[in-house]
């Protein structure tokens, strides 16, 4: 490891979120990457490699996005990995720098739904077996907590209670989708069911959006944020045999990866973004996290311990649930949130003395296998 | 020229369910009251619908089989949202077929079975595979 070098992020920056139907798309990667440029300090003639990612597209877009920035003539490589797309391209521009291979790439991560899901909902992919059946997205993540109710004897209170703690923190945040809203547990209860036991309100909006990190090796410039451990992992085979609940894998792997690059140790976190998708997804996650047992993720929202104000905030940005899931955009986004909290630069929802941030994103959706792929990364003021 | 009917919901490849161009069928096959797939010769692994070599060992051959008629709810869901030419409300499980593999299926009546309740394959409707209480 030690012939690793080091790495840190030197910029970050996001356009609003939200559906923006008569935006061009590069449009919403230009604002993104221009604040995260100046939010380096960094020239266009410096970027050695460009590291997009995206679900959607269109085919095209880093291209097209480049065009408007002058930004062309070096690598320019996008990356899906599903809901993971701009994880998995922050990922591998660490790494790339951390084996010496370029010492600064533009990583961003865009997606534009309003132009392609025209009323709402993303539309099963009709390639995959469990889509062309009619499953919905959250109606894979309600089996999971149909199955996680019955095993651990979770009552869908809980699942609400991580809507509640989400969309009260993106209240407060300008960027999100649901700002301003902060619905109450019997408001998240009472909401028009999806597929039971997940709410409307416990289901993210779908989004078009852009967020944006200059990786690179350090300048010694204020702000800087050291990538103290960034790792990948993707789905195995999940069927009949599996004892672990779908999507659960590739993110423990990642996050055990992760830990064991950097010797921290999960209590140590001080602030994480954690893929919330849907309401149970942020409890398995942060079980897959190790934050606590299996089967007791449920109990950390209503006991205050993810709470903004609480020992180990989760998601004070709002996460998915308040600030939209624009696919390929989101890993990016939550790199840019934890930036922002270990800066002290959050604003209206900045947590108290964050030290050591947790990323994660899991992507999903192919029949049979846990997952696409999960990143964890863990972050620090340098 | 004909006037346009209704938008697309979807502009990217849905299936002609959505208003898509025709998709190749992904789902496994259901014959009367069994999911046809096949089984590995080395390691008894079952795969439907069946995949070029064994995925969970890599052994090549393998051996035509059906699985089902019955299983076991893995977990089930309602669902109360339309989703291609399936409207709410519907159920959904994962029915870990016996000694099969684990499949998506509708249920018969839509309502949620509780986890580890038995079920029979009751064929299939328009390619999905149906199942109801044993
Ligand atoms: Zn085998």
């Amino acid at each position: 490891m030690s012939d690793r070098k080091e790495v840190v992020i030197r910029g970050v920056g996001s356009s609003h979120y939200g559906r923006f139907p008569d935006r061009r798309v590069e449009s919403l990667a230009w604002e993104a990457i221009l604040e995260a440029m100046q939010d380096a300090g960094a020239e266009a003639g410096e970027i050695e490699a460009v590291f997009v990612g995206s679900v959607f597209g269109p085919p095209g877009v880093a291209t097209r996005t480049l065009r408007g920035i002058g930004i062309g003539g070096v690598p320019v490589i996008t990356i899906e990995a599903a809901c993971a797309s701009g994880t998995a391209a922050y990922h591998e521009a660490c790494e790339a720098v951390a084996l010496g291979r370029y010492s600064c790439v533009l990583v961003f991560g865009i997606e534009h739904l309003s132009s392609l899901f025209t009323r709402g909902a993303i539309v099963p992919e009709a390639t995959d077996s469990e889509g062309r059946a009619g499953l919905p997205l959250p109606g894979l993540y309600a089996l999971q907590a149909q199955r996680y109710m019955a095993q651990f004897g979770t009552r869908p209170e809980a699942f609400a209670e991580v809507a509640v703690k989400n969309k009260g923190n993106g209240a407060h945040n300008p960027r999100a989708q649901l700002k301003g809203s902060a619905p109450t547990l019997d408001e998240v209860m009472s909401a028009k069911m999806i597929a039971e036991p997940l709410t409307f309100l416990q289901c993210c909006p779908v989004s078009d959006g852009s967020a944006a990190a200059v990786v690179g090796r350090p300048k010694g410039r204020r702000g800087e944020v050291r990538v103290l451990a960034s790792a990948m992992a993707s789905g195995q085979l999940w069927d009949h045999r599996s004892k672990e609940f779908w999507g659960e894998g590739p993110v423990r792997r990642a996050a055990q990866a992760a830990y064991a690059q950097s010797g921290i140790k999960p209590s140590e976190v001080d602030v994480l973004e954690v893929h919330d998708s849907f309401t149970i997804g942020e409890i398995l996650t942060l079980e897959a996290l190790d934050l606590c047992k299996v089967g007791e993720g449920a109990s950390l929202a209503p006991s205050g311990h993810t709470q903004r104000g609480g020992q180990q905030p989760v998601n004070p940005s709002g996460g998915l649930l308040s600030r939209g899931h624009p696919l390929g955009a989101t890993g990016t986004a939550q790199i840019a949130e934890i930036v922002w909290q270990l800066r002290g630069m959050a604003g209206a929802h900045q947590v108290p003395n964050a030290k050591l941030g947790l990323v994660e994103t899991m992507g999903g959706g192919a029949a049979g296998m846990e997952g696409n792929a999960s990143v964890v990364s863990l972050l620090a003021l340098r | 020229m004909s006037e346009p009917s209704a938008p697309p919901i979807s502009k990217r490849r849905s299936g002609q369910v959505m208003g898509g161009a025709f998709v190749s069928d992904p789902r496994c096959v259901v014959k009367g009251d069994k999911v046809i797939g096949v089984r590995c010769a080395h390691c008894r692994y079952p795969t439907s619908p069946p995949a070029p070599w064994c995925p969970a060992c890599q052994h090549r051959e393998q051996v035509e089989a059906e699985f089902g008629p019955g299983g076991t709810v893995w977990a089930s869901t309602l669902v109360q949202i339309p989703v291609g030419r399936w409207a709410p409300p519907y159920a959904m499980a994962y029915i870990d077929l016996d000694d099969g593999p684990r499949v998506i299926a509708h249920l018969e009546a839509p309502a949620i079975l509780a986890v580890g309740t038995r079920v029979n394959i009751v064929g299939g409707d328009d390619g999905d595979l149906i199942v109801r209480l044993a």
